[in-house]
């Protein structure tokens, strides 16, 4: 539901009643077919908020160019006729007379389960920032303008130009952290956590936009936190193209002469200042909560932190303090598309959890009319030409497209339809092509990504199988792309409908495959992430094996004292244990190992070594979550002085002697032992936090106790920046180091001391040290038997990888497999537990089902393959297997594949040399029967 | 908490995390109702011209 | 080569990128001239060597594989 607000929730979690008001969009949905007439008729101009105001739109309008749903609204704040009583332009032009001023707002009630709160949040307005002249110098934009103003489908058509003059610019300046840990201007105390990495990426993807060979991009900041996978790697690689990093907060910023550029005032670390010129500077905004939140928590009563995000716990990350609503994304705290989209999995189930027994109540299933059998029969095609109102037919000669298509051979039926996709026309459709018996279809009209099941399911209603339907695109690929060409236009139209006749006419009947699936799950590792994972599908419902390497359960958690909150581990921790091992529905094998695998998503067979004896477990999913150790120094004395240790010794230190601990006079903590190097060049992303953490808690011990941590760039992000604000005002000292300038460790009978440049003081300094703690990296388990076993992806640093990074952040490559926690990407606690959870959302979507449908376009082997298994190396998801028969008393070869790894790319299809394997739907007869087709005019 | 729930889920935001949510728990089996407060989904992931740190367009 | 030469080009769109691209194009109306005649695949890979071979020698002027 579009135009929406939640503005009411009663009753209890299982059984909500929620209200809703929908705002009129003045358009009917049903009737709207996004031809866009309304919009170009529409007099009134207003602020494009899509685009940040960059350019205008119209108050008949569509969000974006691929806006879901795609139909148009009115603005009734800007609309003529709503605003003044005069105009309705739109409605005298509308073809499908979907313009209803008679609209009006309505309320609805919904009774429901569980909330899901995804609300998001608001980009940092800058207005305020006098000192930026962003409201006075055409040349300051915000980040999120930037992206408008680089985006190809935004209003620069991707070329980028000064606001000011409409020219390339040149220099170009990134200033970070605008509403962001900035307690001056704003109460943002926080850290965004992602603008450093946004302002990186739009300075190297400015660099594509722009033909100027002079460009040059500069980045102020304060500290650069590059902390999530692949990220420092990232920028390594901007540094190395040449982006400039000047580690400063700019104090001023004014237009430049004529108001066109500007000037940049800043300081350097040393003292010296400088005002420098740029074209154009980029505000790179924060995140900040949106007043809706606030109102949402009022209302429901749900707690809010002191920034305005919601409130959850570390081991229940997407939970809101009111049971029965969960919150995901941006409205938890500030951060970046991976973990929003792995929390909102989490949420789910987290959300569903309690509902399981109610599962499958409300969903229903269509029914169709048996399936007609075609094999045997000549093609007997049906050709329907649609007008789309005046879209196609302002612009192709629908007539003409018309008689042309009797003329094509096997055609038996043509027609015209004003709006081939209106639910009339899907009746009328049923009805001719049972009364002609046709058993092809093409539809002539708009594009088949998004009208094609739509035809498909008449073709079902009808008892034709969905697979002999062909369209051919004359909508957007040719009306709105010629509108001033429309001879040569009719021309492409003929011939798009005669390729889509030649290729129909050899379509045949292809089954969805079905898949049985076993509902059972196995969790790999007995972490906290491991354990969640296996909580969370247990209380889905289905039965769970969970394996662990060592002999107890809990993982690295043992030794950690707290999480980033204060929270205390080791009572929640227990408790975990014995929820795992006390759940009827979970299994626990420890000492185990897995040691083989077949099958694919949905039945996998594994062996497993269980204190030297093997057992089969089968599954039809599972979740990796088999965790990552702290590395150990070979630097800083560790190792030579009782005193040099690291983290987790450190924790351990606190914990049992913290009588001794609090003795120490002074206590040195050296950041990036061993992350950020050649050899590991990534950022292990808690240290810096637990550096912070323990600082702090050294000061609660002792108050006069001298602390400095030694570090690159103080990387505590999100909420955690409150943490950093902490430790200064208590007195603890941050000192930056170079890693080509790094620390030196030494002792002296005894004695420990470290040595360091300070760059503020700009001179040597020794700091004596009663305990040197090393925030050494978090490095990755030997993962490759797994990867070798079920043929998953890791980097290059060793951890397992996801199949997209932004998009399916705990799907694995290989379907059915998913994965939680360190053995991921170093994280800390709250965000491997979001991560467990999500992987069970993720996996329950599997299990949940009896049997998996797998669409039809998918490789098959023909009888020409002779097993010279050249596709075996391209197939991307390792979907073909070589096998041995007999025949004629010879052993042969041939490939096999595997429907449901296959995912119809047809690499196989492009690479066999003798027509051994085709795609489904695509095969070279089909793809060649529509070039012959293309070129039979000339 | 009802002693006989509902199977059925509302969803705040039609941003990429409220998509996301609303995927999983409409494909294991419960319904759910998607609220957006403005005429379409996608949210500001929408609005990006590309992603880091793959650079893939966010569309 | 006349002035007035129109190339005709066979182009193999790929589903998931170029052919929805082209759609885009359609909803933003950038206009470009009519020459190419489109084929969806579902992917660009999926593409043989053979097929582009005998567009050219059937007569097509440019064969053109977006993905």
């Amino acid at each position: 539901m579009t135009l929406s607000e939640l503005i009411d929730v009663s009753g209890e979690a299982g059984n909500f009643t929620a209200t809703v008001r929908q705002k009129p969009r003045y358009v009917d949905m049903e009737k709207c077919i996004a031809c866009g007439q309304c919009s170009e008729k529409c007099p009134k101009k207003v602020d494009d908020e899509y685009n940040m105001g960059i350019n205008k739109r119209k108050a008949a309008y569509i969000k974006y160019g691929q806006t879901v749903p795609l139909k148009y609204a009115i603005d009734a704040q800007h609309c003529l006729y709503l605003t003044r009583g005069k105009c309705r332009a739109c409605e005298k032009f509308c073809p499908t007379h979907a313009i209803n001023f008679h609209d009006s707002e309505k309320i609805f009630t919904f009774n429901v389960g569980s909330i899901i709160l995804a609300a998001g949040y608001k980009p940092f307005d800058p207005t305020p920032y006098d000192h930026f002249a962003y409201q006075h110098a055409p040349d300051v934009v915000t980040g999120l303008q930037y992206e408008r103003m680089l985006s190809a489908s935004g209003p620069c058509m991707g070329h980028l130009v000064k606001p000011s003059t409409g020219k390339e610019p040149q220099k170009i300046a990134w200033i970070q952290c605008v509403g962001s840990r900035d307690r001056s201007r704003t109460t943002h105390s926080y850290c965004s956590s992602v603008c450093c990495m946004y302002a990186i990426k739009q300075a190297l993807v400015t660099a594509e936009h722009t033909a100027n060979k002079e460009l040059q991009q500069t980045i102020f900041y304060m500290d650069i936190r590059s902390h999530n996978k692949e990220f420092e790697r990232y920028y390594e690689d901007a540094k190395g193209k040449g982006i400039r990093f000047v580690r400063a907060r700019p104090h001023t910023i004014e237009g430049g002469r004529n108001n066109i550029g500007v000037n940049i005032s800043y300081c350097l670390e040393d003292g010296r200042t400088f005002i420098e010129n740029f074209d154009l500077a980029v505000l790179s905004t924060g995140i900040e909560a949106s007043e809706d939140v606030r109102m949402l928590a009022e209302k429901i009563g749900f707690a809010l932190d002191q920034h305005g995000f919601v409130t959850t716990s570390s081991f229940d990350p997407v939970t809101s303090t009111t049971p029965g609503i969960f919150v995901t994304g941006a409205m938890q705290s500030p951060k970046a598309i991976p973990r929003a989209v792995t929390e909102a999995s989490a949420a789910a189930a987290e959300a569903s959890r309690a509902l399981v027994s109610a599962r499958g109540t409300l969903t229903r299933q269509k029914t169709y009319p048996p399936e007609h059998d075609v094999s045997g029969e000549k093609p007997r095609v049906g050709v329907f030409v649609c007008s789309c109102g005046i879209n196609i037919a302002s612009v192709v000669d629908v007539k003409q497209v018309v008689d042309y298509a009797h003329t094509l051979p096997y055609v038996v039926h043509v027609e015209n339809n004003l709006f081939s996709c209106s639910t009339d026309a899907q009746e009328h459709f049923v009805h001719i092509i049972k009364s002609h018996k046709l058993n092809r279809i093409v539809v002539a009209a708009c594009t088949p990504r998004t009208h094609e099941p739509l035809f498909q399911d008449t073709l079902r209603e009808a008892g034709l199988n969905a697979y002999l339907l062909e369209m051919a695109n004359i909508r957007n690929h040719n009306s709105w792309v010629h509108q001033k060409d429309p001879q040569r236009a009719t021309e492409k139209a003929k011939d798009q409908v005669r390729m889509a006749v030649a290729k129909v006419s050899l379509n045949y009947p292809l089954k969805n495959l079905e898949v049985k699936v076993n509902p059972k799950a196995l969790v790999i590792g007995g972490g906290v992430a491991g354990m969640t994972a296996a909580i969370s599908l247990a209380d889905q419902g289905h039965e769970v094996v969970l394996l662990e390497r060592s002999e107890r359960l809990g993982g690295n958690t043992w030794h950690i004292n707290e999480t980033w909150r204060g929270t205390p581990l080791r009572p929640l921790l227990e408790d975990m244990i014995a929820q795992v091992e006390g759940h009827p529905r979970i299994t626990v094998y420890k000492n185990a190992q897995i040691k083989t695998c077949i099958g694919s998503v949905g039945n996998f067979v594994s062996k497993v070594e269980i204190d030297g004896e093997m057992r089969a477990v089968t599954y039809g999913a599972a979740v990796i979550a088999t965790g990552a150790k702290e590395h150990r120094p070979t630097e800083y004395l560790y190792g030579q002085h009782p005193k040099v240790m690291t983290h987790l010794d450190f924790d351990a230190e606190l914990r049992d002697h913290p009588a001794q601990v609090k003795t120490a006079q002074n206590v040195v903590f050296i950041q990036c032992v061993g992350s950020r190097e050649p050899e590991r060049p990534y950022c292990s992303r808690v240290c810096c936090t637990h550096s912070v953490q323990s600082a702090l808690k050294l000061k609660e011990l002792n108050p006069d106790m001298n602390i400095y941590v030694l570090n690159r760039d103080v990387r505590t992000y999100g909420e955690r920046e409150d943490l950093y604000v902490k430790a200064r005002e208590r007195g603890v000292i941050f000192i930056r180091y170079e890693v080509e300038r790094k620390p030196k460790a030494s002792q002296n009978g005894g004695a420990l001391a470290v040595d360091v440049f300070d760059p503020i003081l700009q001179r040597d300094i020794q700091l004596p040290a009663d305990y040197l703690v090393l925030a050494s990296a978090i490095v990755p388990h030997d993962n490759h038997e797994l990867v070798e076993l079920y043929k998953c992806g890791q980097n290059e640093d060793g951890f397992l990888n996801e199949a997209h990074p932004k998009l399916r952040p705990v799907d694995m490559t290989v379907d059915g497999l998913f994965l939680a926690g360190l053995c991921n990407y170093p994280k800390p606690i709250d965000e491997a537990v979001g991560q467990a959870k999500a992987a069970a959302s993720r996996a329950n979507v599997i299990l949940s089902k009896t049997t998996m449908e797998l669409d039809a376009i998918k490789s098959f082997v023909t009888e020409k393959c002779d097993g010279c298994a050249l596709c075996l190396d391209v197939c991307p998801y390792r979907a073909i297997k070589l096998e041995e028969y007999q025949r004629d008393g010879a052993t042969h070869k041939r490939i096999v594949t595997d429907s449901a790894l296959c995912k119809g790319c047809g690499l196989c299809q492009a690479t066999c040399p003798k027509e051994g394997v085709y795609v489904h739907g695509f095969t070279l007869g089909q793809l060649k029967a529509q070039v012959h087709s293309a070129l039979e005019a000339i | 908490m009802a002693e006989q729930p509902v199977g059925s889920i509302m969803v705040v935001g039609g941003g990429i995390a409220g998509i996301q949510a609303t995927l999983d728990l409409a494909e294991s089996g419960y319904y759910v109702y998607l609220i957006e407060k403005s005429t379409g989904i996608g949210g500001v992931m929408s609005q990006l011209d590309k992603t880091f740190p793959t650079n893939d367009c966010a569309m | 080569m006349s002035d007035n030469f129109e190339p005709v080009i066979v182009g193999f769109l790929c589903n998931w990128c170029a052919y929805a691209g082209g759609d885009l194009a359609g909803v933003s109306r950038l206009q470009y001239p009519p020459n190419m005649r489109p084929i969806r695949v579902m992917c660009s890979g999926m593409v043989h060597p053979d097929i582009v071979v005998e567009a050219l020698t059937q007569g097509a002027d440019g064969v053109i594989v977006m993905g």
